[in-house]
């Protein structure tokens, strides 16, 4: 715990002046059934400072969030926020109280319109009815400052999981509070939109507005923040000023022991026969005429903006949304994909990016999770299930991605982000598919549980499965791929070799040019 | 792949107290299993009340009519849960059961044999079942819209194809599936009257029986029943797994539809007649056993023996105030009271 006895007792004079404390947790504990997820831990906060938290997934970043922002009541300890004692009761009244947040799972209304959203049960009223022209106006007052082209009157069904990300911190911006709270808002943002994103953070920076940013996109943070606490296993570990500190020391202290490598060494190189490909693929409006190869036991990236298409071609070829025109050959066989069970019949995975609204069923336990999609390998030919064989399963993939949960059968909502995202590689690992599309895999997941992951793709591509790693981090893709497909606006408009290629060049070809940039090296 | 997680492997859970947790969580499963028996211990608070208030409550004859009267809303009831888990709901099994009933009736007046007749009544509920799912599946339409309109068409064609009058005469053997018993031991006395030394076991209580293990297995046992728990815990999820949720969905309606018709068909045979005018309402007993029984109503949670605890805290409500003389209107006070208050407290455990 930093000393900071010298700048309370001055905070008290200057409250609202920069550099003022506005918020200290003193040995907060909280405790659901069977975890500890926060054991007496400390946190202070400043105006105008970005306050990052870090820790493996389960540490407990999103419960002490939770706690400030009126949600969950600690079972011990003291919030002082302003200089007075405080324990919100909702997080209603943290809201009033100035304190908004961004929650790491989206959670708009789908139905309602983004305006709707931003402004859910604040809306501008004109005497009893809602004032719908300020509405919109206010509405893309704030998209603007975010800088993000959507409308305000969309409806949130129809967006991305990227751009319902824009919309979240549009409306917690809205707000106008003192206090932000950030929980993993870029896990599922590209480059353009994090800078545009940090941007607003240097402004709010600027008004005072005291900022806790959590993620695991280490990388990133250097940009914005000023001082980053890591919690490990719901405990305090220390505080620390950013500058005065790097990024392998962070990782160092979430995981207990350095991590050297990022990316593992790729083990093989792709073979040459074709397993998978796709050729004049079109969806009306969405994405017209993408083909592209996959190879046995190679790594494949889907590169692109926000919105260039790649998740929609993903999901045409798995069955879940139909397709206009275009064909799929597997090997030698053309396959017609009329649903999700005609693609996995013949060997193809889809995991979502959007692991809330497609990838788990929340209110079932972590083993039903898991073993979902291969029912028929726990269980008889009449149907039984064989609860052995889905214990064992269970545990062989809660031990593999080390899922923290306490128990198998913890229903899957009351585990951390990143766990569920575990569960979710899990239960398609378990498929043992031929053919792999991952959407963001690694959405939410912490570094060390990353580089697993990463080791487990190339394994399996060393046992001749095909993955298409669809991503929007970058340094992912060119860690570990063999070649990319880069997106625009719904076309393919390079494959890459990943080898001979660079962030720039992708980013070129990403932003629609179909030919190399002067200075970058040519691909073949 | 197999150990690759070693090589990653986080900060070992060990750094806690390494007693402390485990405590915990026996601790908090006996919590869970406190409250699970919460609505089995007021099922047994209920009957001690009504033994001590009533002598005649707490008989074997009583007991054989109270899990009678049981049955329908338990058939009823086993059907509501299984399309409650998948989040739909199903209004129409109240005016299912009359026509199926009355259908069966008709034909056997018209000569069909007995058993035939009520096959022919159970498969009418099926196929109103199909129907529904189909509204549902094909057509999209929200749950409560497809079977409210299925639940008028029901009852108007019950109605009119009997011109809304009681079908009689029947005959006695279609009163044996409703009166009939198991292993009933009757010695005649010396006055010549028969002298029930055993009322056996009711065919109507051995079939809910049979449809609630039945059924319970299926949800817990089999992979359709992981199915449907996946449809109501989250479709689109379900959908991208691979499972097919028209097909799970249409035939959780046919299952509440064919036991809808097997409940027309055991409750006509119980008065040896048919009423077209029989089961109005009964949807709300069935949907509310499958709530006090713990079934979520957004759908994901459920189980059958919650339902059938469910059932019985209804029916034995009801027939305990009967014989304490309570009229029917306090009933349904006290009935709507019931479900209020069980719902409330399974909340406020959820939350928590
Ligand atoms: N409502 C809840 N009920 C039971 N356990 C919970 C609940 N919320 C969180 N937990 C548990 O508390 C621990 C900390 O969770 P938390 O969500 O704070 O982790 P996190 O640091 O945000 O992780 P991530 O990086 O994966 O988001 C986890 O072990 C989680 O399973
Ligand atoms: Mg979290």
């Amino acid at each position: 715990m930093p000393p900071l006895t010298a700048e309370r007792a001055s905070s008290q004079h200057h409250a609202t002046e920069p550099g003022a404390e506005v918020l200290r947790l003193t040995n907060v504990t909280k405790s659901f059934p069977g975890v500890r997820a926060l054991d007496e831990v400390c946190f202070d906060l400043r105006r105008g400072e970005v306050h990052a938290v870090c820790g493996e997934n389960g540490a407990g970043k999103s419960t002490l969030m939770k706690i400030i922002s009126g949600q969950y009541q600690p079972d011990g300890g003291a919030i002082r926020y302003k200089g007075a004692d405080t324990r919100f009761a909702n997080s209603l009244e943290a809201e009033r109280a100035g304190i908004a947040i961004i929650h790491q799972e989206l959670n708009l209304i789908p139905h309602l319109s983004v305006a709707e959203n931003i402004y859910l049960a604040r809306e501008p009223k004109r005497g009893w009815f809602v004032d719908r022209a300020a509405l919109r106006r206010n509405a893309q007052a704030c998209l603007d400052r975010l800088g993000v082209d959507i409308r305000p009157d969309a409806s949130v069904k129809s967006l991305s999981v990227a751009q319902c990300q824009m919309v979240e911190i549009a409306k917690a911006l809205s707000l106008n509070a003192e206090i932000l709270i950030m929980d993993e808002p870029t896990s599922s943002l590209t480059e353009s939109e994090t800078a545009l994103l940090f941007q607003v953070i240097h402004e709010l920076k600027r008004e005072g507005v005291g900022i806790v940013y959590i993620s695991h996109r280490l990388d990133e943070m250097a940009a914005i923040v000023d001082r980053v606490t890591v919690l490990r296993d719901g405990r305090y570990v220390s505080t620390h000023d950013f500058a005065a500190t790097t990024v392998d020391e962070i990782v160092a202290r979430m995981v207990g022991r350095s991590l050297e490598e990022k990316f593992p060494e790729r083990t093989s190189t792709p073979t040459a026969d074709v397993l998978l490909s796709a050729s004049g693929l079109t969806r009306k409006g969405v994405f017209h005429d993408v083909g592209f190869e996959l190879r046995r036991g190679e790594i494949l990236g889907f590169a692109g903006l926000m919105g260039a298409g790649r998740t929609e071609v993903a999901r045409a070829i798995f069955g879940a949304d139909p397709l206009d025109g275009g064909t799929i050959r597997l090997g030698e066989r053309t396959i017609t994909v009329r649903s999700p069970r005609d693609a996995i019949d013949h060997g193809i995975a889809y995991l979502s990016e959007d692991r809330k609204s497609h990838g788990l069923a929340v209110k079932m336990s972590v083993v039903q999770n898991l073993t979902l999609a291969s029912m028929d390998s726990v269980s008889n030919r009449f149907g039984f299930i064989d609860f052995a064989a889905e214990a064992k399963a269970a545990k062989t993939y809660i031990d593999l991605l080390s899922i923290r949960t306490p128990s198998p059968h913890q229903i899957a909502k009351l585990l951390s982000g990143g766990n569920q995202q575990k569960i979710v590689i899990g239960k398609w690992l378990f498929r043992q598919s031929r053919i792999l599309f991952f959407d963001e895999p690694t959405r939410g997941i912490d570094v060390g549980a990353k580089f697993a992951i990463y080791q487990l793709l190339d394994r399996l591509a060393a046992q001749g499965i095909g993955v298409v790693l669809i991503s929007s981090e970058l340094p992912e893709i060119l860690g570990l791929t063999d070649r990319v497909a880069v997106f625009h606006e719904g076309r393919i408009t390079a494959v890459l070799n990943t080898r001979d290629t660079s962030q720039e060049d992708i980013m070129h070809y990403a932003s629609g040019h179909s030919r190399p940039h002067a200075s970058g090296a040519a691909t073949p | 792949m197999s150990d690759l997680s070693t090589t990653t492997k986080s900060v070992p859970q060990s750094a806690r107290e390494p007693g402390e947790p485990k405590a915990r969580m026996m601790n908090d499963k006996k919590k869970d299993l406190i409250q699970k028996f919460a609505a089995l211990a007021s099922l047994l608070l209920l009957v001690a009340v009504f033994a001590m208030t009533s002598d005649a409550f707490l008989t074997v004859n009583n007991g054989m009519t109270i899990a009678l009267q049981v049955t329908s809303i338990a058939y009823l009831g086993i059907g509501a849960t299984c399309v409650i888990i998948t989040g739909g709901i199903d209004l129409s099994v109240g005016s299912v059961l009359a026509l199926a009933g009355v259908v069966a009736a008709l034909a056997v007046k018209a000569g069909v044999p007995v058993p035939l007749g009520m096959g022919l009544g159970v498969l009418v509920g099926a196929f109103c079942g199909l129907l529904n799912g189909l509204c549902v599946t094909r057509l999209k339409l929200p749950p409560f819209i497809a079977t409210l309109g299925m639940m008028l068409v029901a009852r108007g064609i019950a109605l009119q194809i009997t011109g809304a009058r009681a079908v009689s005469g029947l005959g006695e053997s279609f009163g044996e599936l409703g009166n009939g018993a198991l292993f009933r031991i009757v010695t005649i006395g010396d006055d010549g009257f028969p002298n029930v030394v055993f009322p056996g076991i009711p065919y109507p209580v051995i079939l809910m029986v049979v449809a609630a293990i039945g059924v319970a297995v299926m949800l817990s046992r089999t992979t359709l029943g992981r199915h449907i728990y996946a449809v109501g815990s989250n479709a689109e999820a379900a959908r991208l797994s691979g499972v097919n949720v028209a097909r799970v969905t249409l035939i959780t309606y046919i299952l509440s539809g064919s036991l809808a018709g097997l409940t027309g068909c055991v409750l006509m045979s119980r008065l040896v007649t048919a009423q077209p005018n029989e089961g109005v309402m009964y949807e709300l007993d069935a949907i509310a056993s499958a709530v006090i029984g713990g079934t979520s109503l957004i759908g994901g949670v459920g189980t059958i023996s919650g339902t059938a605890i469910g059932a019985f805290v209804i029916g034995i409500l009801r027939n305990g105030l009967n014989m304490n003389g309570v009229s029917a209107f306090t009933q349904q006070i006290i009935i709507g009271l019931v479900i209020l208050l069980t719902v409330w407290i399974d909340q406020m455990r959820n939350r928590r």
